[in-house]
C-alpha cells in the first residue's frame, strides 16, 4: 500500500518537477504505453493468451473519435464509446472461434485480423485511406479535448491508468482473476475444476479490448491525427507485448515498470540517432525479446522476486 | 446408483481403446480400476471424467446423461478428477491452487478462502499454504491435486494413479488420506498399479484388458481370476503353473 501511494505521488509530482515540454512529452508517452500494455496484460499476461494483434482494438479506438469529427463535426470524445463497441465486436469475432482451439491459433488469428484491418483501412476513403484522419486543430470547447499544453493530457492519462490498475487489481483478487491464472497455468486442469475456460478467455479479451480501445482514443485525441500504420501497425501490438513482458506479464505493475524503462530508452535512441536511427526501434524490440526469452521469461518482476530475499537477508544481517 | 456407464467404446482411428465397457458405481463405494499398460483403463477413465468423448455408449451420473458433457459440467455436477502427472498450477501458491477449485461452489473470495483452508487442513497442507506449488515435492503436489478437487465439493472423485511414485511411508499416509476423504461421504474410483492400494482401499475391483472389462468383484477374488493372471503374466503362465505344480 505504501509503495502504491509513493508511486502515485511520484507520478502526480512528475510534471511539476519536469515541467519542460520534452520531459512532459516523455511522461505522456510513458503513461499511454503503460495503459496499452496494462490493457494487453489482462488477456496476454493473466490469461496467457498472447495477442500479437491488439493494434486492431487500439486502431478502432483511435479512428472512431477522429472519424465522427471528420464526417459529422462531433466532439471526438463521442467516438470513444463507438471505438469500444467496434473493439468488442472484433474481440468476439476473433475470440469465439479461436478460443475453441488450443495452441497458438489465437495469436495467429490476432495478427491476421489486425493486418487485414490495416490493409482495408489503408485503401478505404471513408476512413481517410493511407493519408489518415485529422482531429480539430483548435478546440471549439473543452469537449473537443484539444489542449495547447501537454499537462491536461498527462493528468487525463494518469487517471485512466489509475482506473485501469484499480480494475486489474480487482480482477486479480476476484474469481475471474483466479480463473485467468488457472487457465494460463493449465487449461485442462482448470476445466476439470469447473472453470468455464472459453467464456473466461472471451471476457478477458473483451475487457482488454475495451481499455486498449480507450488507449487508442486517447492517443488520437492527443495527437490529433491517425493513419493506418500508427493505429493498426504491427509495431503498436509488439510494443504492448514487449512492455508487459519486460516488466512482468501477469503482474499488476509489470507493464508500468516496462513502460518506465522502455519509453525513455526509446526516446533516447530516437534523440541520439535522429533520422539516421530509422529502424532502431525494431532492433531495440528484437534485442529485448531475445534477452527476456533467454534470461528472464518472467520479466523484471520475477527477477525482483528472486533477488529481493537476498537483499532482505543482507539488510537483516547488517 | 450414482454413476452408470453402458457399453462405452472409444476408438482412435483403427485402434479400439475401449470396447463396450460397462460399469456401475453406488454412492459411497471405493472402486479400483486396474489392468496392464495399454489396457484402456485411462481412456475409460477420461470418458468418465468428460475429457474424452466416447465413440459409443452412455454415461449417466445421478440421473443426468453426461456422455457428451464437458469437463466443466462434470465438475459442476460433482465429478472431480486428478491427473496421472500432477497438473498443479505451478506458479500459484498452494492456497490459490485450492481456491480455484473452491470458487466453483463459493463465488465470493472470503468464502472460497475459508473453504480452501478447511480442505488444506484435511489434506495436511495448511502449513504450506503460502508456498508456490512448484516448490512442493511429488507427494505434496499429489496431495495438492487431491485438495483442489476436494475443494470443488465432488460426490464422485476419480483418482488417476494419485498414489504412484510415493515411498512406502508416504504411501501409508496417502492411503490414510483417501480413507479420510471416503469417510466424508465421497465416492471414489481409483486407477492404480500399486496392488497394495487396491487391496487396502477398494471394495470392488474392475479389471481391464485390451479395452474390455475382463473381471470384476472383490479384490481377493479378482487376483485369483485366471483371466486376470493371464492378462498380467501372459498365456504361457498357465502352462508354466501346470508344469511347476506337476513337477512338485
Amino acid at each position: 500500500m505504501k509503495g502504491t501511494l509513493a508511486l502515485a505521488l511520484v507520478f502526480i509530482l512528475y510534471p511539476f518537477v519536469f515541467s519542460n515540454a520534452f520531459y512532459l512529452d516523455i511522461g505522456v508517452a510513458l503513461l499511454l504505453a503503460a495503459i496499452s500494455a496494462s490493457a494487453w496484460n489482462i488477456v496476454g499476461g493473466y490469461a496467457g493468451q498472447v495477442s500479437v494483434g491488439h493494434s486492431m482494438f487500439f486502431g478502432a479506438g483511435a479512428y472512431l473519435p477522429l472519424l465522427v469529427y471528420h464526417h459529422w463535426q462531433l466532439p471526438p470524445m463521442v467516438g470513444i464509446p463507438l471505438g469500444i463497441a467496434v473493439s468488442l465486436v472484433l474481440a468476439v469475432i476473433v475470440g469465439l472461434p479461436t478460443f475453441r482451439l488450443s495452441g497458438h491459433y489465437f495469436s495467429m488469428a490476432t495478427i491476421a485480423v489486425a493486418e487485414l484491418i490495416r490493409l482495408v483501412v489503408g485503401t478505404w476513403d471513408f476512413v481517410g485511406a493511407a493519408i489518415g484522419l485529422q482531429g480539430p486543430a483548435v478546440g471549439r470547447g473543452w469537449y473537443d479535448l484539444t489542449f495547447r499544453g501537454e499537462l491536461p493530457y498527462y493528468f487525463i492519462f494518469l487517471v485512466v491508468l489509475a482506473v485501469l490498475l484499480l480494475v486489474t487489481w480487482q480482477v486479480q483478487r476476484s474469481r475471474f482473476g483466479y480463473y485467468l491464472r488457472a487457465i494460463k497455468a493449465g487449461e485442462r486442469a482448470a476445466r476439470s475444476l469447473g472453470v468455464p475456460v472459453r467464456r473466461t478467455k472471451l471476457f478477458a479479451l473483451m475487457l482488454s479490448a475495451t481499455f486498449t480501445s480507450i488507449a487508442g482514443s486517447l492517443y488520437a485525441i492527443k495527437t490529433g491525427f491517425i493513419d493506418p500504420e500508427s493505429g493498426f501497425g504491427i509495431l503498436v501490438s509488439v510494443q504492448m507485448v514487449i512492455i508487459a513482458a519486460l516488466g512482468g506479464a501477469g503482474t499488476l505493475y509489470g507493464p508500468l515498470v516496462g513502460a518506465i524503462i522502455l519509453i525513455p530508452l526509446q526516446t533516447a535512441t530516437n534523440t541520439w540517432f535522429g533520422g539516421g536511427g530509422t529502424g532502431l526501434t525494431y532492433i531495440l524490440y528484437g534485442g529485448i525479446i531475445v534477452i527476456i526469452a533467454r534470461f528472464e521469461p518472467g520479466g523484471l518482476h520475477e527477477m525482483w522476486q528472486r533477488i529481493a530475499p537476498r537483499f532482505r537477508k543482507r539488510a537483516d544481517a547488517a | 446408483m450414482l454413476l452408470s456407464a453402458d457399453n462405452v467404446s472409444k476408438t482412435f482411428g483403427s485402434l479400439r481403446a475401449v470396447a463396450g465397457a460397462n460399469l456401475s458405481i453406488n454412492e459411497g463405494e471405493i472402486i479400483g480400476l486396474i489392468g496392464p499398460n495399454g489396457a484402456g483403463k485411462s481412456t475409460f477413465f477420461n470418458c468418465l471424467a468428460g475429457d474424452t468423448l466416447p465413440t459409443t455408449g452412455r454415461i449417466v451420473f445421478d440421473n443426468t446423461d453426461v456422455t457428451r458433457s464437458s469437463p466443466e459440467e462434470h465438475a459442476r455436477l460433482g465429478i472431480g478428477r486428478t491427473f496421472q502427472v500432477p497438473a498443479t498450477f505451478e506458479d500459484m501458491t498452494v492456497l490459490d491452487n485450492v481456491m480455484v477449485g473452491a470458487f466453483l461452489r463459493h463465488p465470493h473470495r472470503a468464502a472460497a478462502r475459508e473453504h480452501a483452508l478447511q480442505v488444506l487442513d484435511l489434506v495436511g497442507l495448511k502449513e504450506r499454504q503460502e508456498l508456490r506449488a512448484r516448490s512442493l515435492g511429488t507427494p505434496g503436489r499429489k496431495r495438492l491435486e487431491i485438495a483442489r478437487v476436494l475443494a470443488t465439493g465432488p460426490r464422485l472423485m476419480l483418482l488417476d494413479e494419485a498414489l504412484a511414485g510415493l515411498t512406502p511411508a508416504e504411501l501409508q499416509q496417502a492411503i490414510a488420506l483417501v480413507k479420510k476423504i471416503h469417510q466424508t461421504g465421497v465416492t471414489l474410483v481409483i486407477v492404480e498399479h500399486i496392488m497394495e492400494v487396491i487391496m487396502t482401499l477398494a471394495a470392488r475391483v474392475i479389471v481391464f484388458n485390451q479395452g474390455h472389462v475382463i473381471a470384476q468383484g472383490a479384490p481377493a477374488d479378482v487376483v485369483k481370476d485366471d483371466a486376470v493372471i493371464e492378462a498380467y503374466l501372459g498365456r504361457g503362465h498357465r502352462q508354466w503353473r501346470k508344469q511347476s505344480s506337476g513337477s512338485a
